[in-house]
């Protein structure tokens, strides 16, 4: 044979050979990139969302409230998909298309989470007309489920059958029968609280006095007022003696007169003493394996991946681990956690709990998706969230954004994202109190400025910060209730602050816990930042409230 | 004569097709792969820190060595754009109509290197918020088999030509010093 021919052969062969392979390459390439340009847009659009819940509570003086908030949520769900259509290209189609590619967005809350995805409407046949209403029964809609709460059953004996309630921080609900009690109880559980003096209203925590205090913030461009928090209300002492509230800017006469003196952070660590010490009495020996599920079975049977079953208790399935929930002390004795600390059975009871109601219900919301899809094949699977984001969701209010079944080339788009929202009032985080110095700054309390400083003249909930709005006949105007600016080595970016989240082993002393950082370093900052953390958890929004009872205690 | 100057010119064009050619295909396809690799890197890496809101050296390396498996040399150019609300805080209160500006400094791959290479054993962190923006951008910075033989063949090289390439950015979602 000829060199003509076995060339022309080896090119008839070869050159097929390398240009579908070059395609497959290329088209490997273009999914990927899709795949990436997606996954940022998906975040865009989640941030946006989260933007917007953000801007509406901020700026709402009644987004504590359930049908409020839930007007936010349906905003902000509207902002996600506008954004969706816009990043992805798909501007024109609305809600209604492109909800078929949303299985569920879920809104994580201080002690509940709100999922949004399609539900079937169920209706009594007394509340709607056949034909006439605008929802029917049985009708296919999407829109916000109702709330589900973090909590957990838990029979011990045959006298207690407890629902506990858990939240974000260290706030529960009890609720249900202890030792055959009927008990309804709830509060905020601490440790190493000291004595109350009622000589002078101060109690002590790790060995920080805590006192009265009296508040002033501005409450537009120049105008400065002394007001007290009362369950998430604001109620301002007007130049006339009078006392008001604002609602979304309108100033609201209040009929009764406060106390300038405010002592809602002596309070917190008051009843957290009293209640810390009611569940230690009563629940110290609740441990995580009496936990049931929800419907009261002490066990279940479960298929294993070989495909036979097995009975498993909700411990033994969720891989709990066998600890004492409440009880400072372990089996082995004291181990010198505080129940507040990050690493304390209680945290981590607290956070397996949270992670299994989203859990549960979220893969519940995804799989039951597939039943709505009209005209959609793909089959919606429930993607396993990583531990750092779990980290994310089960510490701060946050929205976690699912978008499945577009079509990337080589595969179907299943991503997912999370937003943490850290200016909310939803719930008081550890480190969402900012430190104010008197040179017109404010500080993160990790700040190692702050340390030993004999400039420090207050401290704030980070959303004081914020810019608000108030609308009037001239128009809209904006001011901050704290003028200061943030401080640039600890707000802006965070080159001077103590890492309690990295490992180093100065910082392992505290255990990542904040409350031991700050109390290590004493002095004023920790008098304010206690005081601070106290007062503005005292005094948020919380359904369990009764704001009439309250506010007694604040009045003259 | 003729017959010996077409044999000669067959062999040179043969020896072209049945050896450069296919090298050229390969290397062209590894070059295809290598970029796969990268923009994986590269987007795990952006993503992992907008997420985390965290910067160290541990996860750096990370990316460096993901890079270095593939055989080329590379130039990683890091840039976080970071927040500052304060000049928009200070035009609101001169102004209560007008909603200031945000503005974002910038820090460039020198500064974050030097900011988070341990110093004296301690390791350091580049902690980022909400808000700020976080992007790189990954060059070859080596010539490889695929750009020699392409300009060995029709000589279209250049000084700032690469082949591989990926960028990524976008806003961080989280606090990096979150307690």
């Amino acid at each position: 044979m000829k060199l003509e021919h076995l060339i022309v052969i080896f090119v008839i062969i070869i050159l097929p050979i390398s240009l579908i392979l070059t395609s497959y390459v290329q088209n490997q390439v273009t999914t990927l990139q899709l795949q990436t340009s997606y996954d940022s847009k998906l975040t865009t659009a989640t941030h946006d969302a989260l933007k917007a819940f953000q801007l509406n509570t901020v700026n709402s003086s009644t987004s504590d409230l359930a049908n409020s908030k839930m007007r936010d949520i349906e905003a902000s769900v509207n902002t996600f998909f506008n954004s969706v259509a816009t990043n992805f290209n798909m501007a024109g189609y609305n809600q209604d298309v492109l909800k078929y590619y949303v299985p569920a967005l879920v809104y994580t809350m201080y002690d509940g989470f709100y999922i949004y995805s399609p539900f079937t409407n169920t209706l009594s046949p007394d509340d709607y007309i056949e034909g006439t209403s605008t929802y029917q029964n049985g009708e296919k809609v999407s829109g916000l489920k109702p709330y589900i709460f973090y909590s957990c059953r838990y029979i011990k004996g045959s006298d207690t059958d407890v629902v506990i309630t858990y939240s974000l921080d260290n706030y529960i609900t009890v609720q249900g029968t202890v030792k055959g009690q009927t008990v309804f109880r709830y509060g905020y559980l601490l440790d190493n609280v000291g004595n109350y003096n009622s000589s002078n209203n101060t109690i002590t925590y790790r060995g920080i006095t805590i006192g009265e205090e009296t508040l002033t913030e501005y409450i537009g461009q120049n105008e400065q007022a002394t007001y007290v928090k009362v369950n998430g209300v604001k109620y301002y002492l007007d130049s006339d003696g009078s006392w008001y509230s604002l609602l979304n800017g309108e100033k609201l006469p209040q009929g009764t007169t406060y106390n300038t003196i405010n002592d809602s952070g002596v309070r917190y660590y008051r009843e957290a003493k009293e209640f810390t010490q009611w569940v230690q009495d009563n629940l110290g020996d609740l441990r995580t394996s009496d936990a049931v599920f929800e419907d009261g079975e002490k066990t279940k049977q479960f298929q294993n991946e070989e495909g036979t079953s097995v009975t498993q208790t909700l411990t033994e399935r969720e891989q709990w681990g066998d600890m004492l929930i409440f009880s400072r002390q372990d089996d082995t004795g004291n181990t010198g956690k505080s129940i507040e600390d990050p690493n304390s059975n209680f945290n981590q009871h607290r956070l397996q709990v949270i992670r299994y109601s989203i859990e549960k219900n979220l893969s519940i919301a995804i799989a039951n998706y597939n039943k709505y899809d009209e005209g959609i094949t793909t089959n919606f699977q429930m993607p396993e969230l990583k531990e750092d984001e779990w980290e994310k969701i089960l510490n701060n209010v946050s929205i976690i954004s699912f978008l499945q079944g577009l079509s990337i080339g080589g595969k179907i788009y299943n991503g997912y994202s999370i937003v943490t929202n850290t200016k909310t009032e939803e719930v008081v985080n550890t480190d969402s109190i900012y430190i104010v110095t008197s040179d017109g700054q404010y500080h993160r309390a990790t700040d190692l400025d702050l340390v030993g400083a004999s400039n420090i003249t207050g401290a704030y909930f980070n959303v004081d910060f914020e810019r608000k709005s108030v609308t009037t006949d001239t128009g809209v105007t904006y001011y901050y209730p704290h003028k200061e600016t943030g401080c640039y080595t600890s707000i802006v970016n965070q080159s001077n602050v103590e890492d309690l989240n990295s490992d180093k082993s100065t910082q392992n002393q505290y255990g990542n816990s904040i409350y031991a950082y700050i109390a290590n370093k004493g002095g004023t900052l920790a008098q304010y930042y206690f005081t601070a953390l106290g007062r503005e958890r005292y005094s948020m929004y919380k359904t369990n409230n009764n704001p009439e009872l309250l506010k007694v205690n604040f009045t003259v | 004569m003729g017959d010996t100057l077409i044999v000669v010119v067959v062999i040179i064009l043969g020896a072209i097709i049945l050896f450069v050619f296919p090298l050229m295909t390969m290397s062209d396809n590894t070059d295809d792969i290598t970029q796969l690799t990268v923009e994986t890197a590269v987007t795990e890496f952006v993503d992992d820190i907008r997420t985390t809101g965290r910067l160290s050296m541990d996860k750096y390396s990370g990316l460096v060595e993901t890079l270095s498996s593939t055989g080329n040399t590379y130039d990683i150019e890091m840039q976080v754009q970071v927040l500052d609300e304060n000049p928009g805080k200070k035009t609101t209160q001169a102004e209560a109509t007008k909603i200031g500006e945000n503005v974002y400094y910038t820090m460039y791959t020198s500064q974050i290197l030097d900011t988070i290479n341990p110093s004296s054993g301690v390791t350091k962190t580049l902690a980022l918020k909400e808000g700020d923006i976080f992007s790189v951008s990954v060059k070859n910075t080596n010539t490889t088999l695929s750009q020699q033989l392409k300009s060995f063949l029709y000589s279209v090289t250049g000084n700032d030509t690469y082949v591989i390439g990926a960028e990524h950015g976008g806003i961080v979602t989280a606090n990096g010093s979150g307690n």
